[in-house]
Order: structure tokens, then C-alpha cells, then sequence
């Protein structure tokens, strides 16, 4: 629940708002599974409509030094603005039906044809609401989003816990390359690189930690189901987007019995 | 940050800050967490631990055995293979050998080891008495030529409980409904346990023919035959690995063991065989409590 400000939608494309205004008169879309849609009741919620947001973005160029680990920090704004982009519109036209959260989240980028430096950002989901009336928007006054599908979001909810919010942290990182001196030093061995250690280590961390920075700002106790994912998308080899997301949650409450764990044999085929 | 495999030494900055503050972050799925915290188990922070090794050539003749630059020659399981017809030519291959290629070995667990005790260290930074759903992998950074060592898990603390006596906390592939039948069967995680081994076939000319299929002199009229050189060499590849592994047991039990082999084809019928064998090592801490019969269940798919 949240006590602050409710937000109201801009900038959405005629036919989006035109599709929204038709999900208000109860008609809903949705890309839950039955047993999916079944569990999202169970807990109180209502699917109010399948939305969307989407960001085609220039990702522009960045000079690196050859020998040199080095985070790309406008590539690494690039990625996280165009994310960011993707997701707003998406809570947009969650807030435009008046929804609580959008479950079921997914982030991709593709590349086309027609636009080698360009890349899309998508973001979708299934807007839902709670049926008591009850706000369970996060902290900012925005829809909660989240990756976990119908049946975690029913597990978590046993849990005492709430999804906040979708957080995600990258960092495009530059790896070096290895002078001369340094491979020929250990020709023949096999040894660790610790420069190569070093610098994936640390990419992989700042990641995490933008991830984890997002989700104290939604005052979140903990981020559950992290996923850390690795690409060079068409930067070369030793430039690497580090991203990692997870849905941040925060306790509800603390008089939470969970059922002991029933053993059980299926009958099925 | 120092970094060797003899001492993890200090985590990067953007861990130590990452472990400081506020919420935790979990690898677990949901369904992985609620068992945990059903288990009395409460989530402290991914760990991961990482090692970029440099994977070089080493030998490919039977006299040069052993790898370029200082590596350890042979040592263990060594046979030679001598193919009846004695020296024809000198294409023939009229001598065959299998051996533990020890280098590999050495670089494999140098890498695993240091990636594991670098997770470890994150883990025990946060105060875990544990960690939970460990994910390894090793494979090659892009194209770099090197090879990564992956190790990550969720650590994990007891409500109400108290750290390891060494500090070290204890590690297990398992999470979630796995780990709380393990532990309702009277048995504790200890550590995780992984061992590798590597034989190489430099094989006789028996053995290429027969390993290139019966097609390729006679067209076809040859028997079918046991190739002895190969069974050999994968025989003793996995024996190598579950001896690895027995000697990192000590006493304990082994749960979940997988065994994983990648086999690469030289050509003219030479293999290097790698066996990775991985487990939960386990220990015993109560006499096992029968749980209730299950309940027969029908799905409505």
C-alpha cells in the first residue's frame, strides 16, 4: 500500500489509449495461462489488460582504450535509458487502466535489419488489480511491476512478501586486451589472468549493486529471483553489457505461518 | 583486490558496498524462497566468484607429453597399446597410449577451487552460515581464447542460529523443496564437491580404424569389435573422477552426484576424455524420520 501520490499517464499512442479505453468497459486481455489467471484471483487480484511499452534507441558509439578495463558509461546510460524508456510506457498504460501491478514482466531488445546502430527495447506484461479496492501500489505511487509469473506471484504472496517493482542494474564494461609482454610472459601456462578476473568481477558487481541501489530507493526489504545476464549485442567480443534483474518485494507482514511442505505422488501419465 | 588462488583476498569494493546495504538479493525462485524461509533459512545476498583462466596448448605426442612452460608431465594412470602389426610404416600407428593428462586437472581445479573460495569469502563478508542453490560453470569468454570459472549461490543465514565454527559457511547445490527433503531425512549440507579428470587416447592403428567406422578401407565387410583402447580410456576417465572425489569426501556422503562428460575428437582417432563428477557432500545429523505417506494427486492441466 502506499500513501503517496498516484501518478497519471502522458504521452501514450492514440491506438494504445483507444485499446485501454475499451479495457475499462470489463473486457480484459492477457497473457496469463489459465492455471496462471486462476492463482492471480486466488490472491484478490483481477487481470485488467495486457500492456505494453517499447523504445527504439540509438546506441551511439563509445571510444576504449585497447589495454585498458574500463566501464563504457554512456553505452551503459544507453542501455539503462532505453530499459527505463520501455518500462515507463509500460506503467503508463498500466496507470491508464487504474491497475496495482503488472505481473508476468518481460524485457527483451531486438535488433532489425533496417537499423544497425538502433536496438528496441520491449517491455510486457498483464496489468492487474486488487479486487478489495486496497492500493498496493509501490512507494512512488506507480503500479508495482514484476517478472514472476502466476504461480510465483501466489507463492510469494504466502510468503507475507510484495513485488515493488522490476529492478534491473547494467554496466557496459571494456575488457582489456593483453599486451605482448604479458602473453608471452605466460606462454604455455595455465594460470589465471587476473586482469580478465579482475574486470568481470567488478562489472558483474556494479551491476548488481545498481540493481540493489534501485530497489532501496522503492524501500524494498529484498529482491528475489536474480538473474544475471551477460551480451556483447554488436560491440565486439570484450565489451560486454552486464545486466541483472529481480523483483524487489517488501514484507507485508510478519504473522506469516508457511505450511509445512505435504509430500505427494501424481496420478497422472 | 589481490587475486590468487592461494588467498581469495578482498572482495571488489562494489561488493563490499553491495553486502552493506539494505535488501537482500536472492538467485532463489520464488518457490525456492518460500521453502528456505519455511526451512528457517533467511536469504543475505547473491555470492558469486570468478576465475579467468589461461587454457594453453599443451602436449599432443606421446614424447612431449605434458604442457609447454613449466607444467607437470605425466603422472597417474599411463598405458601403452601396442597394435599387432609392428612397425609397417612410418604413418602406421603401430603403438597406442591412454594417460591422465594432469596439467588439465591442475589448471581445472586451480580455477574451480579459486572461483568457490572467492563466493565463500562474499558469503562469510555478509555473515552467511550458508549458501544455497550453487550454480557452477566454466566455459570460454567470448573469444578471448581464456577460459571463465563461474561459481554463484544465494547465502544464506539461520534465524536463530549460529555461524560455522571454522567461519567457512557450508554450500550445497540444492535449494528450495530439494534441500528441505535432504535435511527431513536426517541429512546437513556440508559442502559442494566437484572433481575433474582428463585422459587422453593417442590411439594405435587398431584403434583408428575402428573408431573411424568400417566404411573407410574395406567397404563395410568388416565385424563389429570392442575398440579395447577406447573402452579403456573412458573407463578410467570416470573412475579418475569418482576417486577425485571420494578423497575430498572424508567420511561423508555423496547426494545428487552428476557426472558430465565432454568428449573432444582430434581426429585419426586420438580423444581427450573430461570427466567433471559433482555432488552435495552431505552428513548424517539425525536417524531419519519417515515423512507421511504421500497423497495421490491429480493435476488439472
Amino acid at each position: 500500500m502506499s500513501d503517496a501520490p498516484e501518478e497519471t499517464p502522458q504521452d501514450l499512442p492514440e491506438g494504445a489509449s483507444r485499446r485501454l479505453a475499451e479495457l475499462e468497459n470489463g473486457l480484459f486481455t492477457s497473457d496469463l495461462s489459465v492455471n496462471e489467471f486462476l492463482l492471480i484471483k486466488e490472491v484478490g487480484f483481477h487481470p485488467l489488460g495486457f500492456v505494453m511499452g517499447s523504445s527504439i534507441y540509438h546506441t551511439g558509439i563509445q571510444t576504449r582504450k585497447w589495454g585498458q578495463s574500463q566501464e563504457l558509461t554512456k553505452l551503459t546510460e544507453a542501455m539503462y535509458n532505453a530499459r527505463e524508456l520501455a518500462m515507463t510506457r509500460m506503467e503508463e498504460e498500466a496507470l491508464e487502466l487504474g491497475a496495482d501491478g503488472v505481473v508476468g514482466v518481460r524485457l527483451d531488445v531486438n535488433y532489425y535489419e533496417w537499423g544497425k546502430d538502433a536496438a528496441e527495447f520491449i517491455a510486457v506484461g498483464t496489468a492487474v488489480k486488487a479486487e478489495n479496492g486496497v492500493s498496493h501500489r509501490n512507494k512512488l505511487g506507480k503500479p508495482f511491476t514484476s517478472d514472476l509469473s502466476g504461480q510465483d506471484f501466489w507463492t510469494l504472496m504466502q510468503t507475507g512478501h510484495i513485488p515493488q517493482g522490476l529492478v534491473m542494474g547494467t554496466c557496459v564494461y571494456h575488457i582489456a586486451h593483453r599486451g605482448l609482454g604479458a602473453t608471452l610472459g605466460s606462454a604455455g601456462q595455465n594460470v589465471e589472468l587476473p586482469n580478465f578476473t579482475q574486470a568481470l568481477y567488478e562489472a558483474r558487481e556494479l551491476a548488481m549493486t545498481r540493481m540493489q541501489d534501485e530497489a532501496n530507493e522503492l524501500g524494498a526489504s529484498g529482491i528475489v529471483g536474480v538473474r544475471l545476464e551477460e551480451k556483447s549485442h554488436q560491440w565486439g567480443s570484450h565489451t560486454i553489457e552486464f545486466l541483472s534483474l529481480g523483483t524487489a518485494v517488501v514484507k507485508t507482514s510478519d504473522d506469516v505461518t508457511l505450511p509445512r511442505p505435504t509430500t505427494i505422488i501424481s496420478l497422472d501419465n | 583486490m589481490t587475486l590468487s588462488a592461494e588467498e581469495p583476498g578482498d572482495l571488489p569494493e562494489a561488493a563490499v558496498r553491495r553486502f552493506a546495504e539494505g535488501a537482500f538479493t536472492s538467485g532463489l525462485t520464488v518457490p525456492d524462497f518460500a521453502a528456505c524461509l519455511q526451512m528457517g533459512l533467511e536469504p543475505v545476498g547473491f555470492t558469486q566468484g570468478y576465475c579467468v583462466m589461461q587454457w594453453q596448448f599443451y602436449g599432443t605426442s606421446p614424447f612431449g607429453m605434458g604442457g609447454f612452460g613449466g607444467q607437470s608431465g605425466i603422472r597417474g594412470y599411463n598405458e601403452t597399446f601396442s597394435c599387432p602389426h609392428g612397425m609397417v610404416s612410418g604413418e602406421h600407428r603401430a603403438w597406442g597410449q591412454n594417460y591422465e593428462q594432469a596439467w588439465v586437472q591442475d589448471a581445472w581445479t586451480t580455477g574451480f577451487t579459486t572461483a568457490y573460495e572467492r563466493m565463500e569469502e562474499e558469503a562469510a563478508s555478509g555473515g552467511a552460515h550458508g549458501i544455497v542453490g550453487v550454480v557452477d560453470a566454466s566455459g570460454p569468454l567470448a573469444d578471448m581464447g581464456v577460459v571463465e570459472f563461474r561459481i554463484q549461490g544465494t547465502a544464506v543465514r539461520v534465524i536463530d542460529g549460529q555461524a560455522p565454527a571454522d567461519g567457512r559457511p557450508w554450500t550445497t547445490y540444492l535449494a528450495g523443496q530439494r534441500l528441505t527433503k535432504l535435511v527431513e531425512a536426517g541429512y546437513a549440507p556440508v559442502s559442494i564437491a566437484a572433481s575433474v579428470a582428463s585422459v587422453r587416447q593417442w590411439a594405435n592403428c587398431v584403434t583408428q580404424y575402428l573408431t573411424e567406422g568400417s566404411n573407410s578401407m574395406y567397404g563395410g565387410i568388416t565385424q563389429g569389435a570392442e575398440i579395447v583402447q577406447t573402452v579403456k580410456a573412458q573407463t578410467v576417465a570416470r573412475q579418475l573422477a569418482t576417486d577425485g572425489i571420494k578423497r575430498q569426501l572424508a567420511g561423508d556422503s555423496l547426494h545428487g552426484a552428476a557426472l558430465s562428460t565432454v568428449q573432444r575428437n582430434l581426429g585419426e582417432g586420438d580423444v581427450e576424455i573430461e570427466c567433471v563428477l559433482r555432488g552435495n557432500r552431505v552428513r548424517r545429523f539425525k536417524p531419519f524420520d519417515p515423512m507421511p505417506s504421500p497423497r495421490p494427486t491429480v493435476r488439472l492441466l
